[in-house]
């Protein structure tokens, strides 16, 4: 008898097992096609759910609340789909402060008035004590696509070139730090609304298809393109964008920054002729300053991911297997 | 992390390559090692006459399953907190694992040093605190220090599974294997801080191995190949150093001192090897205070490894992934087997990754 | 075998414990194994515990190793 294991929840090879496990018992008739960030339920709408259980519940650059709006509102507008309706979950544990439930959905609200995003429908159920641990939120988001034709990973070309929004990892290395007692000062989770610069960019007809870097990092986001598309994919080490602070985070615990999850980072796919227009939007808007052109599409070794690395060599990224534990060996 | 200048790069690749004109075979024996020649890509940079082994190197990935199996079977018990480092996590038991026991509701908690383990202590006076030991020389020290604090604090509620190894024994093991040609050894570098360079002086002077003890920079490792070359292209075999920044030639006294207080050898089982003589630490009798396996009069169950399993050759460089009947089927990335493939860069979870898509020829 | 980075000495706290910081994230460290320490001292540090000073003049050791690359790599040095 299987059990599932945490390392199922962390992005990665374990949660696509999973995710396989769930789906293969669906008839094929009634399961969507084209599941990526959201799914189109018809030409122009689409939809998405996201759960959030992160613990700590408040970290240096958001809550749990800000997360939940900004999860599944991302999903959408990776798509390019403007985030209109949320319907919105909360699971609470017996005994949970409602002060401390007031300011995280206060932090919601914050994002929902940015968005312009409604909420539409919700329900709260609360759990004995010890059944969950304090809170989760789910959040459901729909909207309608904004783009000429919906962006997706299909419409990537061998030479399309690969860029990231902002640093990696931020998200990740700062849970790490709280979990592990790391005083990281100036780290903060990369938390954020992507629709505000994602909206300037659709028009670009060159812009093929954009990915949340959530569980399991960019490298995870990049399997999932090579894999999905059966294209190879080539980047470089030294144009990934890391911050100090995540880079010495990752150096203490033994992670590696590509599989950390980001709560605010793009990846985006772009033609070449459209890579520097690109480049230039986002370099106008401050959650982009660190935007960077970090690889391309490639023809050759189909469905794998190469990095050349800061000496010059040559490795694979592959998905991470199971939830990253701090190492010392 | 250093931004070290690739220019440098170029000229001990060019070097590495004039000198290794014949085949050579090098093997390193450390878990980092693993992952940083992994991450750098290394072995991408080095000409075909090069070969690596990936030896024996990961102290949590060589822990042999009967030693889990009683290490778990401690887990259970009542009011019982274990301490573990994150590494230890994943290795299988017979039929569980502490990843598994976590998820069955058992008090587990990753510690990022031993020294937290006296905390976890002292806050919890009515649970007992066992602390899962493993690593080799660069971690005995910190878990020695720890034994001696609790001597000296008087915990009663504290005790150690003592896993640790020791390096040279493992390292004598495969020197002097016949099956294996082995030229020339990458020395781990932060073992050798502790124990600095007269511990490896046998593979020198009985079996006439080149060796080197490198850093984990892609620099340092490269560095530490040219050197191999250089030894065994000019028959000098010899304990020399790339990483002199961190490694004393007679490493850590205060280190030394206190593992000798604390630690004797004792025999040891590796996973995938056997027993190896002499090449475990041990708690000496005046701590048996603090030894879990004494305290809880543990008897550690030898395990046979599991039908078909041929870690021992693979990690000996003796085999490929690819030759042992269990790769890919019976033992993956995601159900582990032997520690070639628990460790997430041991040689066969290295080439589990190729083989899903063929090696890769990359565009030069 | 070991994930050792790193650290500069910030402030000795008592006889065994000391603050580091590696790329601006501060930690308490154990300084049991390595006497003599000051602040301002380049170190490394494993599972928390200071394993040793870094000499960073330590260039020199390898000269003869790096003489011996640059001829091999044809290099006029």
């Amino acid at each position: 008898m299987e059990k599932i294991t945490i390392g199922h929840g962390s992005g990665g090879r374990l949660t696509q097992e999973l995710i396989g496990k769930v789906l293969e018992l669906f008839p094929p008739q009634l399961v969507a096609q084209d599941m990526e960030d959201c799914t189109f339920v018809n030409d122009y709408m689409a939809m998405t759910i996201d759960s959030f259980t992160v613990t700590p519940r408040v970290f240096p650059g958001g809550d749990i609340g800000k997360l939940a709006v900004c999860g599944s509102a991302n999903d959408l507008a990776v798509r390019g789909i403007e985030p209109e309706h949320m319907a919105m979950s909360l699971v609470m544990e017996e005994g949970f402060d409602l002060d401390e439930l007031r300011g995280y959905i206060r932090s919601a609200v914050k994002v929902c008035r940015e968005l312009g995003l409604k909420l539409s429908a919700g329900d709260t159920k609360v759990v004995p004590r010890g059944a969950i641990d304090g809170l989760f939120i789910t959040t459901c988001s729909v909207g309608n696509r904004k783009t000429p034709e919906p962006l997706g990973m299909t419409r990537l070309r061998p030479g399309d070139q690969l860029v990231v929004s902002t640093s990696i990892g931020r998200h990740g290395a700062t849970i790490g730090a709280s979990r592990f007692n790391l005083d990281a000062e100036g780290l903060r989770s990369d938390c954020a609304s992507l629709w505000s610069f994602i909206r300037k960019i659709l028009h670009l007809k060159g812009l093929r298809c954009l990915r949340d870097c959530t569980r399991g990092g960019l490298g995870t986001s990049l399997c999932e393109w090579a894999e999905g598309t059966g294209l190879g994919i080539e980047v470089r080490e030294e144009g990934i964008p890391v911050s100090e602070e995540v880079s010495a985070i990752c150096d203490i615990l033994g992670f590696d920054p590509l599989y950390l999850a980001c709560e605010g980072c793009a990846l985006i796919g772009v033609s070449p002729a459209d890579t520097e227009e690109l480049l230039s939007i986002l370099g106008e808007d401050p959650l982009c300053e660190d935007a960077a052109v970090i690889g391309e599409v490639v023809e050759e070794h189909e469905r794998i991911v190469g990095m050349k690395t800061r000496i010059g060599g040559m490795r694979i990224i592959d998905m991470p297997v199971g939830e990253m534990l701090p190492r010392i060996c | 992390m250093s931004k070290k200048d690739p220019s440098r790069i170029e000229p001990i690749l060019k070097a590495i390559s004039k000198l290794a004109r014949r085949p050579v075979v090098l093997m390193e024996v450390c878990g980092t090692h693993t992952v940083s020649i992994f991450r750098h890509g290394i072995r991408s940079l080095l000409p075909s006459s090069i070969k690596l082994l990936s030896g024996p190197g990961c102290p949590v990935c060589v822990t042999a399953q009967g030693d889990i199996d009683a290490a778990l079977s401690l887990s259970r018990m009542k009011d019982t907190i274990i301490a573990t480092y994150g590494d230890m996590l994943r290795v299988p038991g017979t039929s569980t694992s502490l990843m598994e026991e976590r998820s069955a509701g058992r008090d587990i908690r990753i510690v990022t040093s031993s020294s937290q383990c006296l905390d976890i202590a002292r806050q919890n006076p009515g649970r007992e605190v066992i602390f899962f030991a493993v690593g080799f020389e660069t971690t005995a020290p910190a878990t020695a220090s720890m034994i001696v604090e609790a001597a000296d604090l008087a915990l009663d509620n504290l005790s150690v599974i003592n896993f640790h190894k020791r390096t040279p024994p493992v390292l004598d093991t495969l020197a002097r294997e016949p099956d294996l040609q082995i030229d020339g050894f990458i020395l781990p570098g932060h073992v050798s801080v502790i124990l600095g360079h007269g511990p490896y002086s046998f593979l020198a002077h009985k079996y006439g191995k080149a060796s080197c003890i490198a850093g984990f920079e892609g620099e340092d490792i490269l560095l530490a190949i040219a050197d191999l070359c250089l030894q065994i292209e000019g028959n000098q075999p010899r304990i020399s150093s790339v990483y002199p920044r961190a490694v004393r030639p007679e490493g850590n006294a205060t280190a030394l001192e206190l593992m000798e207080k604390v630690f004797r050898p004792g025999d040891a089982i590796w996973r995938g090897i056997g027993s190896i003589p002499d090449s475990g630490l041990v708690l000496r009798d005046k701590y048996s205070l603090f030894d879990a396996a004494v305290k809880w009069e543990l008897k550690i169950p030898e395990v046979a490894p599991p039908e078909g399993c041929r870690c021992g050759e693979v990690l000996s460089g003796k085999i490929e992934p690819l030759d042992c009947p269990l790769f890919g089927t019976a033992c993956t990335p995601l159900k582990p087997v032997g520690p070639c493939m628990v460790s997430s860069e041991g040689t066969c979870a290295a080439y589990f990754r190729f083989a899903r898509g063929g090696k890769p020829e990359w565009k030069k | 075998m070991c994930l050792a980075i790193p650290y500069r000495i910030i402030e000795l706290l008592d006889d065994n414990r000391a603050f580091a910081s590696t790329g601006n994230v501060k930690a308490e460290v154990r300084t049991d194994l390595v006497k003599d320490l000051e602040v301002g001292d380049p170190v490394l540090v494993h599972a928390g515990f200071v394993i040793e000073k870094i000499d960073q003049d330590y260039s020199e050791e390898l000269e003869g190793l790096w003489a011996n690359i640059r001829e091999l790599a044809g290099e006029d040095q």
